[in-house]
């Protein structure tokens, strides 16, 4: 399969995730927005360094796996963010009892 | 190498010392020691001491720049701990906690300054923001703590996608993360290339709060703890900026011609905001919050002129901007009342903090015999080197001329105006560590080869 | 990404694709078809009664919105995040005789870190059930 359709596909989900994040008020909803967008990169990653490992295969054996471990750089990172990001998304809950980002207006003067 | 394991091991001591020592003196000590250690071990390595060697395939190298601004980092930091330390204690109850995410948080400033990868660039900047949302949201019960946590959490979160679909987009194109391979870029980049230097930039815009990007930083700024609000105005905001002048000069230093326009034009936005609303803002928090959007502005110059006055500028302003912001900063936590009138007659109760907080004030305005001066200097210096944009360059010092306003305003509610301002407990430590900051602000401000001969010798 | 877009595209390419479309239409097809056909032909009955959720003919009592012990969330959001870091041990294992000692201490680092942080939650009573 050529590498466009990887591209449209990776970049179809990565707006998605964009418009979700600027359109969508419950933080949780927001939330596994951005997830979409990094795994939309997770899916670009791996697709390229497959790309890059049949272009190069012949002159370096290696090539192109430093994009798949990237991906599982990020899938760390993206796990740290989830525990850290409910985290706060349920102290936010325990104190105003709701996930809604409109109510994110008390610092607005 | 050597800082940034350390940084790695204490901060888990940290975690640990919350557990076994019951008194917060003696945790607090730790924490000073620590960062005491940090700083000495981070000297050594300038000196050629070092105590590690890892073999990264070149994807961390410490050079001078990036050792030079670990130790200013650092010496910033052993300040604040000295100056704000007991303050941290009222913020909740997970006194070493903080301690330990100030020292993961070194342990991504380490990276950030010296990386030579994307990845490690990616991993520098989420070691920096993941702590530092934990900070942001530390008071639980208070609702404008947890809002700006939360806040800060998804647009940090939805700009660090924005980051890593750019670095995707150039591996795409060059088949390798190396920041070297990606800046052999012949005359004319192509799409990818193009479009993922524009989303990198974005991000790193985002991420030093510069105009477009801004409007999370007054929120975040004003809503998170005020001791931890000094840490991330200050060291954090300029490790990001070393970051960013590191990504774009080794990077896409071929493509200055191509970016330069658009960078220009992000300054003279951010200085445009940051100044201009600094001035209408009541709380001294809050208007120091729109301050360091503006001091970006300045720092923002260094990036667009990338020359090597601009190197040495940002090296001296992140220098002076951190030692005057965490000396106000320090002095407003202190305070009852945030706002103007609540500085209102403190030269009478507390002469020698309102001098020094006065140094400070005028390092930030840049006025001569300050460190803030010189470094506003260089920077002017640097964009003019550029020989472009002579308009940039002039619009940057009228901006200058507008802060002095906003500054100036806390200097007459201090010594002009009667009013009686709540008692505060100052100990002898911390007017010690004030005088301290004062003093290197001026001398900075006389002899910035102090600071400067570190980076060629 | 023009160039890229006029690269690859060739009829077999894009014929392949022939029968996953054909698939998604038909199942989006019929999705739509059901939910029009049900709210066309079944019988509409507004009573309280039928407007109450179905839990099997038990009396609901009680809003299902009860606080949830945070425990619960502590123990879910520390698994989220023990669970992924075993994926660094995926490249180790394939790559295990290759590195050698060197990659052997360079893991044995990171268990060790990561045992830290075990035995932080463990110390601060993370995992506690019963108080």
């Amino acid at each position: 399969m050529p590498i466009n359709y990887y591209i449209f596909l990776s970049l179809a989900l990565f707006c998605i995730g964009i418009v979700g994040v600027l359109t969508r008020r419950n933080a949780i909803i927001i939330f596994m927005c951005i997830e979409i967008m990094l795994n939309a990169v997770n899916l670009l990653l791996v697709a390229f360094s497959k790309m890059h490992h049949l272009k190069n295969a012949a002159i370096n054996a290696t090539a192109g796996t430093d994009g798949q471990i990237f991906v599982f750089f990020i899938m760390v990172v993206a796990a740290a963010e989830v525990s850290v990001g409910l985290a706060i998304i349920v102290m936010m809950y325990r104190n105003i009892h709701s996930v809604d980002v409109n109510f994110l207006n008390r610092l607005k003067h | 190498m050597n800082a940034l394991l350390l940084s790695a091991v204490l901060g888990v001591v940290m975690m640990f010392s919350g557990i076994w020592l019951k008194s917060k003196s003696a945790i607090r000590n730790v924490a000073i020691v620590g960062m005491a250690l940090l700083l000495v071990v981070n000297i050594l390595e300038m000196s050629g001491m070092i105590f590690f060697r890892i073999d990264t395939k070149g994807m961390i190298v410490f050079d001078r720049f990036a050792l030079l601004f670990d130790s200013i980092a650092f010496l910033s930091t052993l300040l604040y701990l000295f100056l704000s330390a007991q303050d941290i204690e009222k913020v909740g109850i997970n006194y070493a906690d903080y301690f330990a995410l100030i020292f993961f948080i070194l342990c991504g400033i380490t990276l950030t300054s010296s990386f030579k990868s994307l990845l490690i660039l990616f991993l520098g900047v989420e070691i920096i923001s993941i702590p530092l949302y934990i900070l942001t949201g530390s008071d639980k019960r208070n609702l404008k703590s947890n809002e700006a946590s939360l806040k800060y959490f998804l647009l940090g979160s939805f700009s660090t996608g924005l980051m890593l679909m750019g670095i995707a987009l150039i591996y795409g194109d060059k088949g390798s993360f190396d920041t070297n391979s990606i800046n052999l870029i012949t005359e004319t980049p192509s799409a990818l290339i193009v479009a993922g230097m524009l989303l990198l930039l974005f991000s790193m815009a985002f991420k030093v709060s510069a105009a477009p990007f801004h409007f999370w930083a007054p929120d975040v700024y004003d809503g998170a703890p005020t001791v931890f609000t000094s840490f991330m105005a200050t060291i954090v905001k300029a490790a990001v900026f070393i970051a960013f002048i590191r990504l774009f000069e080794e990077a896409f230093g071929n493509l200055q011609n191509k970016w330069q326009l658009l960078m220009a034009i992000i300054t003279v936005a951010t200085l445009f905001i940051g100044n201009i609303t600094a001035v209408f803002q009541q709380s001294v928090k809050r208007m120091l919050a729109y301050s360091s959007i503006a001091q970006a502005g300045f720092m923002m110059l260094s990036v667009y002129a990338m020359n090597a006055e601009a190197k040495e500028g940002l090296l001296l302003y992140s220098a002076a901007y951190s030692f005057a912001t965490i000396g106000i900063f320090a002095v407003l936590i202190k305070m009852k009342d945030y706002t103007f009138d609540g500085f209102n007659g403190f030269a009478k109760h507390q002469p020698l903090l309102a001098a020094t907080t006065t140094i400070f004030l005028l390092s930030l305005a840049g006025i001569p015999l300050t460190a803030g001066f010189l470094a506003k200097f260089y920077m002017l210096k640097a964009a003019l080197g550029t020989g472009k944009y002579l308009w940039l360059v002039i619009f940057a010092v009228i901006m200058a001329a507008v802060s002095v306003y906003y500054y100036f305003r806390v200097i007459q509610a201090m010594y002009f105006k009667e009013g009686d301002p709540p008692v505060l407990q100052i100990t002898p430590v911390f007017k010690w560590t004030l005088v301290i900051l004062a003093a290197l602000v001026i001398l900075l401000g006389i002899f910035p080869n102090l600071l400067l001969t570190w980076y060629y010798f | 990404m023009i160039h890229l877009l006029q690269t690859g595209l060739n009829s077999a390419d894009s014929g392949s694709f022939l029968p996953v479309a054909v698939q998604f239409i038909i199942a989006t097809g019929l999705v739509a078809f059901l939910m029009f056909v049900t709210h066309m032909l079944g019988p509409k009955r507004k009573t309280t009664d039928k407007l109450q959720n179905f839990s099997s003919g038990i009396e609901t009592h009680g809003d299902a919105r009860q606080p949830m012990a945070i425990k619960y969330f502590l123990t879910a959001i520390l698994f989220v995040l023990f669970d992924v870091e075993v994926i660094f041990f995926y490249p180790y294992a394939v790559n295990f005789k290759v590195l050698g000692w060197n990659g052997f201490w360079a893991v044995m680092l990171f268990v060790g870190f990561f045992l830290c942080g075990f035995i932080y939650i463990l110390k601060k009573g993370a995992l506690k059930w019963e108080e």
